[in-house]
């Protein structure tokens, strides 16, 4: 209530003095370094259910009947701008058949790290350490890291899960071109999918102290027959002590990658 | 490998005090604020941050060989290093196959360094003197006895009973050496990444991509329920050292014997330029009948950190558990003739 | 002196054999009495880790194509000394000496590989020559 107050009286005082109004208030609450950069230093976290699919989607069964509602898929809004990927024809074929085998084959079930986007909208937070020549991101998720390169590193050696990334300012956004992620990753449990040729351009925008637009535009000629863009808020995890924890989920997946390969013991041997 | 020559001589005085000093303490900070200042970050802290490489070839653990001996002489050092880099680079068949195996990979490919700690030091351990781990507990030993009992019994039944490193869930020593935290040098890739925030300093090391971002604001550890396999580590500015502890490990890691009890500390001076003095105590009653403590002086990599994708390519888990199930199948025919 | 200094050497190689990540696991998943020599086409290299790995095709003596997989070392050290995925030797010849797997597969652990005229790849102006 003291901040809607506050707000008020701003806007109020604004409105006598002929200043703008909230947001600009807002804004200027931003923290910022020195030389006035946006700081984005903090423990995030998206609330969308683009996880289960970057598309609008209803309710669905959850991949093992016997977890009933547990894990069932919960129905989101999606964050495509235009609600459809634009796959070519064949990938689209794909698609329905990674969604079709999912349970085996989507990444995250086996605790592969997620690339980027996905690792943005997992549902575990992430932290922001930035300085002015690398911004690091870490996500709880399979302890999950980024190196953001604020200078020109040279091209990347290797494909990779989380990808090659290079930043730079423009105003209050921070842009990180991603490229050279393998093909191996998902966009989402729903089968979305990529070639190595992805490049992914991210951008960072505060709206608030507690929260950052995060909008990435993905381009892929060998799936899609043009870019598509995403937009999601990232929410400030403001508990107090708050901290990413350990998620390392290899331990969690072994029997299923590796239990055709146990030593099967014969009950009836010594 | 040559080293820079300003990088060695802004430690010949260092090497030569340190190899004249009669007893080994584990702390000699009068040898490294008088000569170097660090440069600092904006909030005023030494700035630490960089790609630092701890390969190197001195072991933890001082040799037999060496007892009372707490540093080689130059000329000790120097043919030792000649002598491992004529073995490292191909060519002597003459060991045995053991060991020829062990070497299995083309040396391109192991990176432990060619150069013995720069203080010609004969282990890592600078305490105690002996430079040797203290005994463990009777119930650390115990403990022990029965992981390697279990293992013996046990090779390959399942993942589980594999090398933490083998399973891509933290990188550990060979047989029973455990994991840390503490940050020590393996056969490749020994190399860390400092970043440094106001409130944070993040460590990023390039084994499976192993990342602790430490608060700097006296917030307590984690409530003792919660366990992890990197511990809940804290950090707070000792004057110039950065001062890391770090509890709350899990029964699984077992560093060097240790128990979940373990309470370790880590100190990071920045002496030189390119050296960033490691420092880690181990401090578990537990396990072990005194604490310890082992220094490394880690060296700048010019040079980044890449990827360490372990667990999503790990073929090497699907080759081993198939071929001891190969081995029983084969086994069993033969039994059956 | 050098009594020690060679006693030292011993201690310090069995310090750095015993820790060596791939000695318990190298021989858990290759045979050490199984050592292969291969002369093969370089078709492939996956950068991935823990192992990179190297793939051949080798002309048997009978005449077939057999496709072997070599697994050999972390591409990160590789990347250090200026191999990555835009500077990779494919379609050469190469001579690999190793031990095979133990699951019965065209698979081995690289040890050593050569160019037929003996120079080992990639460490040409990197490493002293091999002593003979």
């Amino acid at each position: 209530m003291r901040r809607l107050f506050c707000i008020a009286l701003i806007a109020v005082l604004a409105a006598l003095w002929g200043l703008p109004a909230s947001s600009q208030a807002l804004a200027d609450e931003i923290p910022r370094t020195a030389d006035g950069t946006p700081r984005l230093d903090g423990i995030w976290q998206a609330l969308t259910e683009a996880n289960w699919d970057v598309r609008p989607h209803g309710t669905g069964h959850a991949l093992l009947p016997e977890l009933g509602a547990f894990t069932a898929i919960k129905p989101g809004l999606g964050i495509v701008d235009g609600d459809e990927l634009p796959y070519q024809e064949w990938a689209l074929a794909r698609q329905q058949e990674n969604f079709a085998n999912r349970l085996d084959l989507d990444p995250e079930g086996k605790c592969f790290m997620p690339g980027v986007p996905r690792a943005t909208y997992m549902p575990h937070p992430f932290q922001i350490l930035q300085t002015p020549d690398l911004v690091m991101i870490a996500y709880q998720y399979a302890n999950a890291v980024r190196t953001i390169y604020m200078n020109d590193p040279g091209p990347a050696p290797n494909y990779s899960w989380m990808g090659w990334s290079v930043g730079h300012w423009e105003g209050d956004t921070l842009v990180v071109d991603v490229s050279d992620q393998n093909d191996q990753t998902w966009f989402d449990r729903a089968g979305n999918f990529h070639s190595e040729a992805l490049h992914v351009v991210e951008r960072y925008t505060p709206l608030s102290p507690n929260h950052i637009l995060y909008e990435a535009t993905i381009e892929d000629p060998n799936v899609f027959t043009r870019p598509w863009t995403i937009s999601l808020p990232l929410y400030r995890r403001v508990e107090d002590n708050i901290e990413l924890m350990e998620f390392k989920c290899v331990e969690l997946v072994e029997e299923k990658i590796y239990g055709h390969l146990r030593k099967q013991t014969d009950e009836t041997e010594e | 490998m040559k080293q820079k020559n300003d990088r060695y001589h802004s430690l010949i005085w260092l090497t030569v005090i340190l190899a004249t000093a009669g007893t080994v303490s584990s702390q000699e900070p009068s040898l490294f604020e008088a000569s170097y200042e660090p440069p600092r970050t904006a909030f005023g802290h030494p700035d630490l941050q960089g790609v630092w490489s701890n390969a190197m070839l001195t072991p933890l653990e001082r040799p037999r060989e060496f007892a009372g001996q707490a540093f080689l002489t130059e000329e000790q050092a120097a043919a030792y290093q000649a002598q491992r880099r004529q073995e490292t680079f191909r060519g002597d068949r003459t060991v045995d196959v053991e060991t020829d195996v062990s070497h299995a990979y083309n040396d391109f490919w192991w990176d432990w360094g060619t150069e013995l700690v720069k203080t010609r030091r004969t282990s890592l351990i600078i305490d105690p003197s002996d430079g040797r781990i203290p005994p463990l507990t009777p119930e650390a030993q115990a403990r022990r006895d029965a992981r390697l009992a279990r293992r013996a019994e046990h090779p390959a039944d399942g993942p589980e009973d594999r090398l933490l490193r083998e399973r891509c869930i933290v990188w550990d020593g060979n047989n029973d050496a455990g994991a840390g935290p503490p940050m020590m040098p393996s056969a490749y890739n020994n190399n860390f990444r400092i970043v440094q925030t106001e409130d944070y300093v993040l460590l990023l090391k390039e084994m499976v991509h192993e990342t602790r971002i430490v608060p700097l604001d006296g917030r307590p550890h984690l409530p003792g329920s919660v366990r992890q396999w990197l511990g809940s580590s804290r950090a707070r500015w000792e004057d110039d050292a950065l001062v890391i502890e770090t509890t709350n490990l899990t029964n699984k890691t077992n560093y060097q014997g240790a128990s979940e009890n373990m309470h370790l500390t880590e100190r990071f001076t920045r002496v030189a330029d390119d050296i960033l003095l490691y420092e880690f105590t181990v401090d578990d009653p537990a396990a072990f009948t005194r604490p310890w403590t082992a220094q490394i002086p880690t060296v700048r990599l010019d040079g980044l950190i890449y990827e360490f994708a372990c667990h999503e390519t790990n073929r090497g888990m699907m080759g081993l558990l198939s071929g001891a199930r190969a081995e029983e199948a084969a086994a069993r025919e033969v039994a059956s003739e | 002196m050098r009594t020690i200094t060679r006693a030292l050497v011993g201690q310090i190689v069995l310090f750095v054999t015993l820790t060596a990540g791939a000695h318990h696991s190298f021989l858990a998943e290759f045979d050490p009495d199984q050592p292969i020599q291969l002369r093969g086409t370089l078709t492939k290299i996956e950068l991935i880790n823990p192992h990179s790995w190297f793939h051949i095709d080798v002309v048997t003596e009978s005449g077939a194509v057999e496709t072997w997989a070599i697994e050999a070392g972390t591409p990160n050290t590789l990347f250090r000394k200026g191999i990555n995925k835009n500077t990779l030797p494919v379609g050469i010849e190469i001579i690999v000496d190793g031990y095979r797997a133990r699951n019965g597969t065209t698979t081995a652990s690289g040890r050593d590989i050569t160019f037929p005229d003996g120079r080992q790849l990639y460490l040409e102006g990197s490493a002293p020559p091999i002593p003979e």
